[in-house]
């Protein structure tokens, strides 16, 4: 049977257009059908391990939630995609909000995504609540006011209170400085930010090395060897991801943790790997905004804990307390919002207003968007130390900080509102 | 490590005049399956001291696969070198997914061993020993790779090959068991490299791809189908990469680029020519 | 004749589908007439001349970069201008990056590709003073013929005056590329593909005719690249990792590449099933390993090659 050039061309567009036809004759988007939230998730490469931890938040709060008789009575239904380069992730945010027609998106970790997302949420009037990616471009690039994209916390947040940590518990400790951070936006904005208090603070550090290895790198050798013979009194870096145990197993092999101070801003993100064995005591290290063995975390924080251990037999960190906020950020905007409209479904603009502001309890404590769409949370950093029943490190004591303190203000540059502190 | 990767890649091109993108994925094999099996063995009761052995015996038994994959291969033998590219970028991406599948998204490392050797003190630097070691194991290799290739039977059957194939099958060499051997063999030093390197880092989902690019600059510079230049080309892109961190950290992502273009514009087979473009 | 009159019918669909299609779909239509513009140069390089390019990503990232420079730095909207542009950046660069690839073959030849795109890789993540670095460039909106559509949101946009402004290059594009190879210049280049030897010894002048045919399809790579950008507002250096150039060439095996519109074909379906895939399963890529591997060994005219079978020999 042959197949002519039009049977198949016929075929193809016509299969993909009654595809997506059917889903035109569904049933039309019911009051009383199930809430539609589109999750944008990384599966793959270097932002794999915390794109699976938001995941998990946020699947845990959607089970919890619908549990518990769902939003105003409606189950969460999450459509789960997969956030990749920035041109196939915006294809999928097109997808969910035009194919699936999601009430909301909530996801996307990596810079680039980031850039990208904001002005297609604004162009598909999709509520867009991300659970990373803010950097200073993002936010004054994109949209100066947006409407749709609720962002996270600033970048910078993590070296800003490890910088100020170390000037408060190290000032007069250290003179030579090296920094070792990933070769990218994240990296060199963290690393700016660190040089920039450490300034302000009147503390005088030389600079002896400055590296940037690739982000995701798994052998730093040379690295190692280059900070070896700068001998520095402090190493600053603000490594992330599966790169940061890599760094320090080899940092540790050429005898840099026995006398030098390490400062890791994000290393907690990835704690488990931080072994005992090379990681040493007396190191700076920040968890982000969730710490898992915080001794004051409250109930809801220890059962997510508990749950996570025993599913998973890992604990959990920070990307998971992001995404499980935005769910129930989204779902406390959706009540406050219903009072006003009688108790029923309310329209969008007025569900984005009531996120403005909008306070709710995640798995640290409270948390709440800022007016101008950026997320207030406490951060979790500390002393590393041996003594715990794991095989890694963890840190006591822990020191918390609001974002109110460590996060710039809107309308402020970031170095603007550094220059302006009072110390 | 380069070399063993790139050694691979020039094997299975002396002989077959097929360039393999999955070279970086046998590498990446290697490493997951080492990590398993030390994980394993030690579990059993295999004392930490001879880790070693549990890694290359993943990195050795992974060579089951190499004669199935070499079947799939063989399909295509006399086309176009193009369709060859092709087939094992396709094996690429199906190699991710399959590691994916097997061990998840997040790095996987070895815990423990690295230092078990303890660490020396070399020119004023602090080195653990297993670097050495692997060092001396990649130097091992590449001498029992010469050593294969120029003292054994078969040593001269697949350098026979790789000169002319034609004469070769003439005078009844049986190609596809060559083949066969001369793959398995490529993929195997794949494997190997990947499960000596472990200990030191950690296998994540990327690796495949990237040290794709480095072993094609290796075998760039060092000459296509040439064992010592494998080496040599290992060596430089080595000290290239360390040199650019030493004093320029910021070209460490261009400078290999801009050499592997500038030899393949001054001198395109390399430094040490086996094969001719 | 059959042939003739599939391809009016499948011109027809494509020309009513912001008629009946879901906004969706005409944005997934949009990704597929950009890569189809450069798939069409990357045919002329490979279905024609013989020579596989894996950096091809390479003018498609800098086409779509011009895009973002002008729209944002240079504030130039209008779309004609940016293809243009692009065209000529393209051009500009494949000159050198083609004096020097076209000098080898084959292996060498993709290996050299594929070095310059990771170079140029390399080059857009490193210098983002210039480039933005990872989180690449923004693209803003253009405007078609000096039209901005301003009333239109960027959905409506998309899917109605850009569609159809994208459609209409793409079969300019097509138009252009036809009369190339039907050339006398483009005869030379399957005789060159052939057998070098024998058309050298004929008198065609190989290595330039190559060359030639590199600049071409780095143009026609260049104007997809700056389409491209537009749906997606943003140019990042992912476009150039040599993975991408993998799919561009995986498009073409999947539609043809001996024949005319198996760029098109290819790129279309290679997109819609993308989608379906990506939808379906984590392990897509997987599956779309095995899609290839299969094409290449089964069917590696592609899919349009199927159309050949039933023609008498």
């Amino acid at each position: 049977m042959r197949t002519t050039r039009r049977q198949f061309l016929a075929l193809t567009v016509g299969a993909t257009a009654a595809a997506s036809t059917r889903l035109h004759v569904a049933p039309a988007f019911a009051q009383s059908g199930p809430v539609r939230l589109g999750v944008l998730a990384a599966k793959a490469g270097v932002l794999a391990p915390v794109g699976e931890s938001g995941l998990r938040g946020v699947q845990w709060a959607t089970d919890r939630i619908n549990a518990a008789g769902g939003i105003l009575g409606r189950r969460i239904e999450l459509v789960i995609e997969e956030e990749s380069s920035p041109k196939d992730t915006v294809e999928r945010f097109r997808k969910l909000a035009l194919h699936d027609k999601v009430d909301a998106v909530t996801g996307a970790i990596s810079t680039g995504v980031g850039l990208a997302l904001g002005p297609v949420a604004e162009e598909m009037k999709t509520i867009w609540l991300a659970w990373d990616a803010t950097t200073q471009k993002g936010v004054e690039e994109t949209i100066a006011r947006p409407k749709y994209s609720f962002r996270s916390t600033d970048n910078e947040c993590e070296a800003v209170m490890a910088s100020i940590l170390t000037a408060r518990q190290w000032k007069g400790k250290f003179k030579t400085v090296a920094g070792i951070n990933p070769d990218y936006s994240y990296g060199r904005d963290n690393w700016a930010a660190f040089l920039a208090i450490m300034k302000k603070y009147g503390i005088e550090v030389q600079v002896v090395s400055e590296l940037w290895p690739k982000l995701g790198a798994t052998d730093f050798t040379a690295h190692v060897a280059a900070l070896g013979q700068a001998r520095p009194d402090l190493i600053f870096s603000c490594h992330w991801a599966g790169d940061t145990p890599i760094f320090m197993k080899q940092a540790h092999g050429a005898g840099l943790t026995k006398s030098t101070r390490f400062v890791l801003t994000t290393g907690g993100g990835v704690h488990e790997s931080l072994k005992k064995e090379f990681t040493p005591e007396g190191a700076i290290l920040g968890y982000n905004t969730f710490y898992f063995e915080y001794a004051r975390m409250s109930a809801l924080g220890k059962e997510f804990v508990r749950w996570h251990a025993e599913k998973f037999k890992e604990w959990p960190n920070y990307e998971s307390d992001h995404g499980y906020f935005t769910i129930v950020a989204y779902k406390a905007a959706v009540e406050r919002a219903a009072k006003a409209a009688a108790g029923k479904w309310p329209a969008q603009d007025a569900i984005i207003q009531a996120l403005e502001g909008v306070e709710a309890e995640s798995l640290s404590g409270p948390r709440r968007y800022r007016e101008d769409h950026i997320m207030e949370a406490t951060f979790f950093q500390g002393t590393t130390t041996h003594k715990n029943k794991h095989d890694f490190v963890t840190i006591d004591p822990v020191e918390t900080m609001t974002t109110k303190q460590i996060q710039k203000p809107s309308g402020v540059g970031l170095y603007d509102w550094i220059n302006g502190w009072k110390v | 490590m380069l070399f063993l990767v790139a050694a691979g890649l020039q094997l299975v091109f002396g002989v077959q005049r097929i360039l393999n993108l999955a070279c970086g994925s046998f590498y990446a094999l290697g490493a997951y399956t080492g990590v398993s099996a030390v994980t394993w063995a030690l579990g059993h009761g295999l004392p930490a001291s001879l880790f070693v052995l549990a890694l290359l015996a993943g990195g050795l038994a992974l060579a089951v696969i190499g004669p199935p994959l070499e079947r799939l291969l063989s399909r295509i033998y006399d086309r176009d070198e193009s369709f060859q590219l092709l087939l094992t970028f396709a094996l690429v991406l199906m190699l991710e997914d399959v590691m994916r599948f097997v061990w998840g998204s997040a790095p996987v490392q070895l815990r423990g061993a690295y230092l078990v050797y303890g660490q020396v003190t070399v020119a004023g630097s602090t080195v653990p020993v297993y670097n050495l070691l692997v060092i001396a194991a990649g130097g091992a290799i590449a001498l029992g790779m010469g050593l294969l290739l120029t003292r054994t039977r078969f040593g001269r059957i697949v350098r026979a090959t790789a000169e002319n194939r034609e004469m070769a099958a003439a005078l009844g060499v049986d190609m596809r068991r060559v083949y066969r051997r001369v793959f398995t063999l490529g993929v195997v030093l794949g494997t190997v490299g990947g499960a000596l390197v472990i200990p030191a880092t950690a296998a994540v989902s990327e690796m495949a791809i990237e040290v794709i690019v480095e072993a094609f600059a290796v075998v760039v510079i060092g000459g296509l189908g040439s064992m010592r230049g494998a080496a040599v080309g290992a060596l430089i892109v080595g000290l290239l990469k360390a040199g650019a961190i030493a004093t320029w950290p910021e070209v460490e992502m261009l400078a290999i680029y801009v050499v592997v273009i500038g030899v393949l514009v001054l001198r395109p087979a390399g430094l040490f020519a086996g094969a001719t473009p | 004749m059959i042939a003739r009159a599939a391809a009016v019918a499948a011109v027809l669909a494509l020309l009513l589908a912001p008629r009946v299609a879901s906004p969706y779909l005409l944005t997934l239509l949009l990704p597929a007439f950009a890569y189809g513009i450069a798939l069409l140069g990357l045919n002329l390089l490979f279905g024609t001349a013989g020579l596989l390019s894996f950096g091809h990503a390479l003018f498609v990232a800098l086409g779509a970069y011009t895009a973002a420079w002008l729209t944002t730095r240079a504030h130039v909207r209008a779309l004609e201008v940016i293809v243009l542009a692009a065209a000529a950046v393209a051009a500009v660069i494949a000159v050198p990056v083609g004096l020097l690839c076209v000098r080898y073959v084959k292996i060498y030849f993709g290996m050299l590709t594929l070095a310059f795109g990771m170079l140029f890789y390399s080059f857009l993540y490193k210098f983002y003073a210039l480039t933005g670095g990872d989180e690449g460039m923004r693209v803003l909106r253009p405007t078609l013929l000096g039209r901005a559509f301003a009333e239109r949101d960027m959905v409506a946009f998309l899917t109605g005056p850009f569609y159809y402004y994208a459609l209409a290059l793409l079969a300019a594009a097509a138009l252009v590329m036809w009369r190339i190879v039907r050339s006398p210049f483009g005869l030379s280049l399957r005789a060159i593909r052939e057998n070098a030897d024998k058309a050298a010894f004929v008198g065609v002048s190989v290595r330039r005719y190559r060359f030639y045919a590199f600049v071409i399809a780095g143009v026609f790579g260049g104007v997809g690249g700056a389409l491209l950008a537009v749906p997606t507002g943003l140019a990042d250096p992912q476009l150039a990792y040599w993975t991408h150039s993998g799919n561009l060439v995986f498009m073409l095996l999947l539609g043809g590449f001996q024949h005319f519109l198996g760029p098109i074909v290819g790129a279309l379906c290679f997109l819609v099933l993308q989608d379906h895939v990506m939808s379906l399963t984590p392990y897509w890529r997987f599956a779309f390993g095995g899609l290839l591997a299969a094409i290449v060994i089964f069917l590696p005219g592609g899919l349009l090659s199927l159309l050949d079978r039933g023609r008498p020999a």
